[in-house]
């Protein structure tokens, strides 16, 4: 986010000069002492805001008296405090989701320190008690989305229209296509790198949806918020990803040997 | 697919919405409706059991790598930096009183 402090500060100059004009049309009764007093707590309270957010409060009260650097210092250490405690612990399910985005572990390693150093910028705009998880990973997904996609020069692998029919298809499927327990049984048997690459060779969007219902556990609402997408979007997605991924975990249990054959697999159960 | 006997409902609808029982997605009573069908039909059940494995092989199987000791420390250091780089302080005294401002510098996350 180069150049966003910048102007923060430029709004928080203005908006002082604003503020000291505001107070000293409305404070005409008040003595000149007073005046300037109430002038400094104002810049002192905006310009530390942009660091510190509500950890200031302190200044906000006394910010003649108290030095500005010392509460400026410990918040930046809280911040720094809250950020190891908090978000810390989630790098390595950050890590492997983006191991599944990118698909190569320098990407990965690159996407995740990149999401992580934002959101120590940002952390202060992070309300306690909401997902933290879900943030980082909608962070995760912007910088993936903004950089790393286009830098990988990946096409757009499909169209990922909504399809608002899908459930009156996936009815009609199962009669011919349905997963059949010996099927299953293979699959179960697929080492986990199999299980991933195939993963790894959705289209995108449906990789993501999937991984982040079925492996992260999200619930659709959170998954069209870190995806920037509607609801209906997610279930598309999901539903073409899980069939899809269905049909190619098969194709490689079939390659391992682990199913014998197309007349196997059509045995209905 | 069906089991032949008569549900309240519909063997196709309940199939239809399978991902969405397994994705704790449905609202409570179709919820109730639907696990009430796959109470009773067993191939809806043998249906539903097969997509919940998968859905289970998934989250066994494609998650649990670890971040490299390496990154951690990397990340843990850059943060640093930052928090150190990020704050400057500047104090005024006039005969006005005493000025506090603190800023934030202006920090490229895409240089380091």
């Amino acid at each position: 986010m180069p150049g966003t402090p910048a102007s923060l500060n430029s709004d928080a100059d203005e908006r002082t000069a604003a503020e000291r004009n505001a107070v000293e049309r409305s404070a005409a009764e008040r003595s000149a002492a007073e005046r300037t007093d109430a002038n400094h707590t104002d810049a002192n309270h905006t310009d530390a805001n942009h660091t510190d957010g509500d950890h200031t409060a302190g200044d906000r009260t006394d910010g003649n008296r108290t030095p500005g650097t010392a509460v400026t210092a410990e918040s930046q250490q809280e911040r720094g405090a809250r950020f190891e405690r908090d978000a810390m612990p989630l790098l390595d399910q950050l890590y492997a989701a983006a191991l599944r985005m990118t698909r190569n572990p320098a990407d990965a390693e690159d996407l995740v320190q990149e999401t992580f150093l934002k959101a120590y910028a940002a952390f202060d705009s992070f309300r306690e008690g909401t997902n933290l998880k879900a943030w980082l990973y909608r962070i995760l997904t912007n910088t993936y989305i903004n950089g790393y996609r286009r830098r990988q020069r990946q096409p757009i692998q499909q169209p990922t229209e909504d399809i608002t029919d899908w459930q009156l298809a996936e009815a009609a499927e199962h009669t011919s296509t349905g997963l059949r327990s010996a099927e299953m049984d293979a699959l179960d048997r697929l080492p986990d790198s199999d299980v991933k690459e195939a993963l790894g060779r959705l289209p995108e969007d449906f990789r993501m949806a999937v991984y982040l219902a079925d492996v992260e556990g999200f619930a659709y609402r959170e998954i069209a918020d870190i995806m920037g997408t509607p609801i209906g979007t997610v279930m598309s997605r999901l539903h073409r990803g899980r069939r899809q991924l269905r049909d190619l975990l098969t194709d490689t249990a079939r390659e391992r040997g682990l199913l014998r054959g197309e007349s196997d697999v059509e045995v209905t159960s | 697919m069906s089991c032949g006997d008569p549900h309240e409902t519909d063997c196709s609808e309940v199939l239809a919405e399978v991902w969405l029982y397994l994705d704790h997605e449905c609202e409570c009573e179709r919820r109730e409706l639907l696990r009430q069908h796959l109470d009773e039909c067993s191939p809806c059940l043998a249906r539903y059991g097969l997509e919940e494995q998968l859905k289970e092989l998934l989250a066994r199987k494609c998650g649990g790598d670890h971040a490299p000791e390496a990154l951690r420390r990397r990340l843990r250091a850059r943060i640093r930096t930052v928090m150190l780089e990020q704050t400057e302080v500047t104090v005024d005294r006039d005969e006005d009183g005493t000025t506090v401002e603190v800023r934030m510098r202006s920090t490229d996350l895409h240089e380091v």
